[in-house]
C-alpha cells in the first residue's frame, strides 16, 4: 500500500506529465492516478513533516468531549475556523473542559482527518488565556458546586478532639509530609497511635487514590481525628486535593479532618471542606495532638490546686474542731504545709504530694472494711477486721483490745 | 481506641472534677483521703505515659469483604521512606 500511496519519497512521480512529451494521455497512455486515501495521505506526511508544533490563540466552540476520552472542538476568531482534537492521553490531563467561547491557546501539530480530508489541529496542551488557566476554572466550578449544597458552611467545621488517641494520616508513605508530621507528634504527644492510610498523592488516579484512602481511615473507626495531605508542588501537582471525589470523602468523613496542602499559599478545595485548614502538614500536626509541655503545666496546676484544696479542708475543719491534737487533722495538716512548696513540679516531687509521703513519718490512718476512717476509740471493737493506710501500702489487722486514753 | 491512651483525656478530666471537689467544702474526711490519692493516682499514671511514651505508628490495609487491618510501620521516624521487612 505504501508504494502505492506514495510512489516517490520525494513527493515526485515518474506519471508526472512531463514538459517534453506533453500530457500522456495524448499520447495515449493514462497516467496512473492516486487513489484518494493516498492523497489524503500524502497531504497530510507533507504537512505534518513541514511544520513544529505551534501555539495558536482563539476561542473554542462546540467543545465536545467523547465517551472515548477524545474531545473534539473548533478554534475561531473573528474571521476563521480551525478544526481541533485533543486526544484522550492529553485531555484527560485537563483540570477541565474549556466553557463555550472561553479564549484559549493550544499547542499541537496540523494535520489531515484522513478519512474526511479535513485539516485539523491535533491538541496536546490547551490552557484558559484567563487568570489561572483552566485550573482556576476547575476550582470555581467546584466551589460553587459544593457551595450550593452549603458543604462550605462554617457551621458545618467540626471541633477537633482536644486529646485524640488515635490520628489518622492520609498521604504518600515515602513523602516528607509524613516525616514532619511524625516529627512533630513524637514530639508533643508521643502517646499518640498514628494510623497511616497510605494514598498516592500525585500523578495519574491520585485524587480518587486519595478519596480511598480517606473512606479506608473512616471504615477502620478507629481515629479520632484525620489528616490529609502533602508537600508543597506545582498546582498540577496539587490536583488531587481539589478533586470533588477527595472533597465528599473528606465531607462524609466521620470524623474531623485538618487539610494540610503544599505550603500556606497553596489553597485547595480540600481545604475548604476540611474542619480545620493547616498551612502545612507540621502544622497540622500541631493542631491535631496537644503539647506534652501544656499538660504538665495544667498537671502541676492541678497538683498544687489539690494540695491547696485539701489544706483548706484542714483549716476549716481545725476551726470547727475543739480538739486541737486530733491526730488525723495534725496529720493531714501537717502533710499539707511541709508538702505543699512541692507540689510545684512534677516528676520526683509527686510522692511529696502525696498523703502517702506524709504517713512515711510515721502516721496512719486506720480504716473499717468500708474505707470508713476511725477516728475514736468507739469506732473500733475487739476482733473487729481494720486495714491501716501507712505509707507504702496497707496493713490488715485485727483489734486486740482498746482503751480510752485522751492525749 | 486504645486503652492508654484514651485514658489520657479521662484522667485528665478526673483530676480537675477531683480537684473541684477538693476545692468545695462539704467532704469528709474518708472522702478528701480518697479523692486525694485518687487524684495523685492520676497524676503519676500521667506524669508516667508523658515520660514514657513511644510514637506508634501503623500501616492500614484492606483486607477482603470491606475488613481494615494494621500493621506495625517500623523505622517511620528514622528519616528515609518506610523499608519493606527482609
Amino acid at each position: 500500500m505504501s508504494g502505492e500511496r506514495h510512489p516517490d519519497a520525494g513527493g515526485r512521480s515518474p506519471d508526472r506529465p512531463s514538459a517534453r512529451g506533453g500530457p500522456g494521455w495524448l499520447r495515449g497512455a493514462r497516467p496512473k492516478a492516486y487513489t484518494v486515501a493516498a492523497v489524503n495521505i500524502l497531504a497530510r506526511e507533507v504537512l505534518e513533516g513541514s511544520l513544529p508544533p505551534i501555539w495558536v490563540q482563539g476561542e473554542v466552540t462546540g467543545w465536545k468531549r467523547h465517551v472515548s476520552g477524545h474531545c473534539y472542538f473548533t478554534l475561531r476568531d473573528r474571521s476563521a475556523r480551525l478544526r481541533a482534537v485533543m486526544w484522550r492521553s492529553d485531555a484527560q490531563r485537563l483540570p477541565a473542559d474549556p466553557d463555550e467561547g472561553m479564549e484559549v491557546r493550544a499547542l499541537g501539530r496540523l494535520t489531515i482527518y484522513e478519512k474526511s480530508g479535513e485539516y485539523q489541529i491535533q491538541v496536546n496542551e490547551l490552557d484558559s488565556m484567563r487568570e489561572g488557566g483552566l485550573w482556576r476554572v476547575a476550582f470555581e466550578k467546584l466551589r460553587a458546586k459544593l457551595e450550593a449544597e452549603d458543604l462550605l458552611a462554617q457551621e458545618r467545621k467540626r471541633p477537633l478532639p482536644r486529646y485524640p488517641a488515635v490520628v489518622g494520616v492520609v498521604t504518600s508513605p515515602v513523602g516528607a509530609a509524613l516525616q514532619d508530621i511524625l516529627r512533630v507528634i513524637e514530639t508533643r504527644a508521643p502517646w499518640t497511635r498514628v494510623l497511616l492510610s497510605p494514598a498516592k498523592v500525585q500523578g495519574d488516579g491520585a485524587g480518587s487514590d486519595v478519596a480511598r484512602a480517606i473512606r479506608l481511615l473512616a471504615r477502620s473507626g478507629v481515629a479520632d481525628v484525620i489528616i490529609v495531605g502533602r508537600g508543597g508542588g506545582s498546582v498540577e501537582d496539587l490536583w488531587a486535593f481539589n478533586e470533588e471525589t477527595v472533597a465528599r470523602a473528606i465531607v462524609n468523613s466521620p470524623v474531623p479532618v485538618i487539610s494540610a496542602v503544599g505550603h500556606e499559599v497553596d489553597f485547595t478545595i480540600a481545604d475548604l471542606v476540611a474542619d480545620w485548614r493547616a498551612p502545612t502538614p507540621s502544622a497540622a500536626a500541631e493542631h491535631a495532638v496537644p503539647d506534652r509541655r501544656a499538660i504538665e503545666r495544667d498537671l502541676r496546676s492541678l497538683a498544687t490546686r489539690m494540695a491547696s484544696g485539701l489544706d483548706r479542708w484542714v483549716q476549716s475543719r481545725r476551726q470547727r474542731s475543739s480538739r486541737s491534737r486530733e491526730t488525723l487533722t495534725e496529720a493531714v495538716t501537717w502533710m499539707v504545709q511541709s508538702r505543699r512548696d512541692a507540689a510545684a513540679t512534677l516528676g520526683d516531687r509527686l510522692d511529696a504530694l502525696s498523703p502517702l509521703g506524709a504517713l512515711r513519718r510515721g502516721f496512719a490512718v486506720p480504716r473499717d472494711e468500708a474505707k470508713r476512717v476511725l477516728r475514736s476509740v468507739h469506732d473500733f471493737r475487739p476482733g473487729m477486721r481494720v486495714d491501716l493506710r501507712i505509707a507504702d501500702g496497707v496493713v490488715d489487722c485485727r483489734v486486740e483490745d482498746l482503751r480510752e486514753e485522751p492525749l | 481506641m486504645t486503652a492508654g491512651t484514651t485514658t489520657l483525656e479521662q484522667r485528665l478530666g478526673r483530676i480537675e472534677a477531683i480537684v473541684a471537689r477538693l476545692e468545695s467544702d462539704r467532704l469528709e474526711l474518708e472522702e478528701a483521703m480518697a479523692l486525694f490519692e485518687e487524684g495523685v493516682a492520676h497524676l503519676r499514671e500521667v506524669d508516667q505515659l508523658l515520660r514514657e511514651a513511644e510514637l506508634r505508628i501503623e500501616r492500614l490495609i484492606a483486607g477482603p469483604a470491606g475488613s481494615v487491618t494494621s500493621e506495625p510501620l517500623p523505622d517511620a521516624t528514622s528519616g528515609g521512606p518506610p523499608r519493606e521487612p527482609a
